[in-house]
């Protein structure tokens, strides 16, 4: 092995054999692989990659077709007392899945069944389906999911339940956990269990909420069930340019008390409207808003009123909302200055209204003060009828070690966070990076945390050390 | 109106921090290119991973875009070993390109590999590309010593290159296609051809390419045709595309079957059902999404279909790029079921252009046309078998 690292759990030669004859080729322990699962999109995890070398590898990685083989391996993992990782698309930004206790990684990705119940309006997807393929399937019927996150090219259905992640048109459709009606997930010991696709059911605590965010530690996610929409019949696309950031967001809070949902709503502060919208002169040094109201054509005219009435700021029409379409997925920032030394990360945190501005300013400021700092910056992402989610991005270029100013970055943010009020993750989850504050966040809930944890996965086994747990 | 970088120079400059990133001063100002393509791409989330039909098909990320360029960057490093097993994922790629559709830097990952494989692909000596390169070496042709070519004529105004899958899999297609370019106006005439290239090309040796790249130019320029036509797009794209970045030059202008095809069948009549499938080499390589629903569309009575995945988000059959096939005929002949199922819910015949997609099809049970067997029978003449 190239890197000389060790992988953690051996595997006994016995379970080897057996997972072997399971699975053939889709069980390696090639250096290739091993190499290729031992980080996600975590920057501190990419650090790993420029060097190639990396802290932790798994000691094997698992590709299987159906929820029998998971089940099969995560029985042997428990019989052995091998710690197991599952794997959608490896687009997390925290470490969710670094295998920091070595074991089998799981990667969901050859199970990609996709069945659509148009009477019923839900579609059935195992857990590796990849996110662009399913929305493309649903188009290609007439629907939508609505679930359509930055990651859509890269991440799957799995991962997205897992993470508990929101697209950018959940103003409307809402976050992956009101698309979801059901799922079926193999459990630590190797059973499978199946929370059945109800349009509602008042039948004790919704079991589908220990899997939503559980970012694999109390089993694997192997298929879902999931609400769809009719795909939207008329698509309108409005922008505003607004003197303060206050101002702007102020006028998407009166929109959503009248009720109206535009799909996508993102207001830009000053700086990262200089920098996603600097060709728009009108709005440079200003605050940007773009907004896509859609759905039924007659619902749709009637949200465009609401939104007419109630923005206050100047008009600019479907251009700045067009460039947002098409720069939406274009992911290049880590590759082009990591490299050069420069540390890049976005932080999203979510918060109610009456804390909103204070949260922003505070959390800028804070980020900023940290040595090291080139900027830091904002744009509002999410929207309800009680809050907002602000999505921070900053980078740095420390004199000193580039880890330890990232962590200082991150623990003034989620410090400042709390303290402010807000939540330290709105869709991002927890992972490795944000589990230190996790106690903090939840507080006594923490410990009930715990406790079912242990309850659920008596020998720690499921992505052992993710989320503080 | 502002700069692209003007924001963040307003930020260095607010936050006193300008002296203390001369780098980024430099990459902003354009003074400074930046890290290499292959890092980038290794940095990437895999915002191409959908488009891949290795990355959607085989699921593993050590074969998705970005995992093959991490592979890469590591054997670069020396950080993994140059062994088969690690050498291997390199080639799990078709060259279809799709990645560079959704690039944000529009990179083609097969040639961001392309170095790594040619410094590594001598040491490991893959077996399964030995057979090729002899034969390439030897007779000029993928498959071992051409069969007898025919009688097709010498001499015409437009040479015909029939490729070596077609040759090969498919003589009577050659055949045929002299037919239709005669129905166009054209006397047709075909050489001793010798291939491409695009094999070695595509199997990292790029010396024996360039090699059979001045063999084929000298033998097209001899023929003294003034216009050339081929029915394999890759080898298109090798005349058109690769060879005058490898110094080899063409005189004669270059057209791909359903190039020359494209508004010239309007008038013509015909019924049934048919779905598309656009080669890679073709829609993507040569920058040709909608040839073929073009060229087919003008014919009357026809109900010409298009899957989810088209025009330049075509999904290649599994058969391209000359390495999978031979390293993993499972891979590939899982991605050409892919394609196949996809196609066939929106009709029963596929109709492509590109020899090897027919091949990839039909080998795996679906009823696949070339565009020159469509329009060979849509001007009378016999149905051509499977």
């Amino acid at each position: 092995m190239g890197a000389g690292v060790e992988t953690g759990c051996a595997i006994p030669p016995g379970a080897l054999d057996r997972l072997r004859g399971l699975l053939g080729e889709r069980f390696s322990t090639a250096d290739a692989d091993l190499f290729s699962y031992s980080h996600d999109y975590w920057p501190i995890s990419l650090q790993w990659v420029l060097k190639g070398s990396f802290p932790w590898l798994p000691s094997a990685v698992a590709w299987p077709e159906n929820t029998l083989e998971v089940q099969e391996i995560v029985k042997t993992a428990y019989e052995n007392s091998i710690p197991v990782y599952a794997f959608g698309g490896g687009s997390g930004v925290l470490g969710g899945t670094v295998p920091e206790k070595g074991g089998i990684v799981v990667d969901l990705k050859r199970m990609r069944s996709i069945r659509l119940n148009e009477e019923d309006m839900v579609v059935e997807a195992e857990a590796g389906v990849n996110g662009y393929y399913l929305e493309k399937y649903l188009n290609s019927k007439g629907y939508t999911l609505g679930h359509i996150p930055q990651s859509l090219y890269v991440s799957t259905v799995g991962g997205w339940v897992a993470t508990k992640a929101t697209g950018q048109f959940s103003t409307k459709y809402g976050g992956i956990e009101n698309m979801l009606l059901g799922l079926e997930a193999v459990l630590p010991w190797g059973d499978s269990v199946t929370v059945k696709p109800h349009p509602r059911t008042s039948t004790g605590p919704d079991l589908r909420s220990l899997f939503v965010g559980s970012e694999g530690v109390f089993g694997i996610i192997t298929r879902v069930w999931l609400k769809t929409c009719l795909a939207p019949g008329e698509r309108i696309l409005l922008s505003y340019v607004s003197e303060s950031f206050q101002e702007a967001l102020e006028s998407v809070r009166r929109i959503l008390r009248r009720g109206a949902r535009p799909a996508v709503v993102r207001v830009y502060d000053e700086t990262e409207t200089k920098r996603h919208f600097y060709m728009f002169e009108e709005a440079y040094g200003r605050v940007m808003t773009v907004m896509i109201v859609e759905g039924d054509s007659r619902i749709a005219g009637a949200e465009r009123m609401i939104v007419e009435e109630e923005f206050r700021g100047r008009m600019l029409g479907e251009e700045p909302v067009k460039h947002w379409l098409e720069t939406r997925f274009t992911v290049k920032e880590a590759s082009e200055f990591t490299p050069l030394g420069v540390v890049f990360d976005t932080i999203e945190v979510s918060v109610a209204w009456s804390r909103a501005m204070l949260l922003y300013r505070s959390l800028v400021e804070a980020m900023r003060s940290v040595k090291g700092t080139l900027f830091a910056s904002a744009h509002a992402s999410h929207f309800y009828p009680q809050g907002v989610c602000f999505y921070f991005t900053f980078a740095g270029v420390p004199k000193g070690d580039p880890e330890k100013y990232y962590n200082e970055v991150w623990s003034v943010a989620m410090k400042t966070t709390i303290e402010n009020g807000g939540s330290i993750s709105h869709h991002h989850g927890v992972g490795r990076q944000r589990r230190s504050w996790l106690k903090e966040e939840l507080d006594a809930g923490f410990q009930l945390l715990k406790k079912v944890k242990t309850a659920v996965d008596d020998k720690g086994l499921m992505n052992p050390g993710n989320m503080g747990l | 109106m502002p700069g692209k970088w003007d924001w963040l120079k307003d930020e260095l400059r607010a936050s006193g921090m300008a002296r203390a990133t001369p780098l980024v001063l430099r990459f902003i100002g354009g003074r400074l290119r930046g890290p290499d393509d292959l890092v980038k791409c290794a940095l990437c989330p895999n915002m191409c991973r959908h488009a891949c039909p290795v990355g959607i098909v085989d699921g593993r990320e050590t074969t998705s875009p970005a995992g093959k360029a991490r592979v890469a960057l590591f054997l670069r490093q020396g950080r993994l070993q140059a062994t088969r097993e690690n050498v291997s994922p390199l080639y799990a790629c078709l060259s279809c390109d799709a990645c560079s559709v959704w690039c944000p830097f529009g990179f083609s990952v097969a040639d961001l590999l392309r170095p790594v494989k040619e410094k590594t692909a001598g040491g490991v000596g893959f077996k399964e590309f030995r057979e090729v390169f002899e034969n390439l070496e030897k007779h000029g042709y993928v498959y071992g010593e051409p069969k007898p070519s025919g009688s097709g004529s010498r001499n015409g105004d437009l040479l015909y290159l029939r490729g070596c899958t077609l040759r090969e899999k498919h003589p009577d297609i050659g055949e045929k296609a002299e037919h239709v370019f005669q129905h166009l106006g054209y006397r047709a005439f075909t050489i001793d051809e010798t291939c491409c290239g695009m094999p070695a090309y595509n199997l990292g040796n790029t010396s024996l390419f360039r090699k059979l790249a001045r063999k084929q130019a000298e033998k097209i320029g001899s023929s003294g045709a003034g216009t050339v036509v081929a029915s394999c797009p890759s080898c298109v794209y090798a005349y058109r595309v690769l060879y005058p970045k490898h110094g080899v030059e063409i005189k004669a202008e270059v057209h791909h079957v359903a190039e020359l095809l494209e508004d010239r069948l309007k008038g013509l009549r015909g019924e049934g059902s048919f779905v598309i499938h656009n080669p890679c080499k073709l829609a993507l390589g040569l920058g040709k999404p909608r040839a073929l629903w073009k060229t087919l569309s003008s014919v009357e009575g026809l109900t010409v279909k298009e899957p989810r995945r088209s025009g330049s988000e075509t999904f290649c059959c599994g058969h391209g790029g000359s390495a999978v096939p031979r390293l993993n005929p499972e891979l590939a002949r899982r991605i050409a079921l892919e394609r196949g199922m996809e196609l066939t819910e929106e009709a029963e015949t596929i109709v492509t252009a590109c020899p090897t997609c027919k091949q990839a099809f039909q080998s795996n049970g679906f009823k696949a046309l070339d565009i020159i067997e469509l329009v060979y029978f849509l001007l009378g003449g016999e149905q051509c078998s499977r």
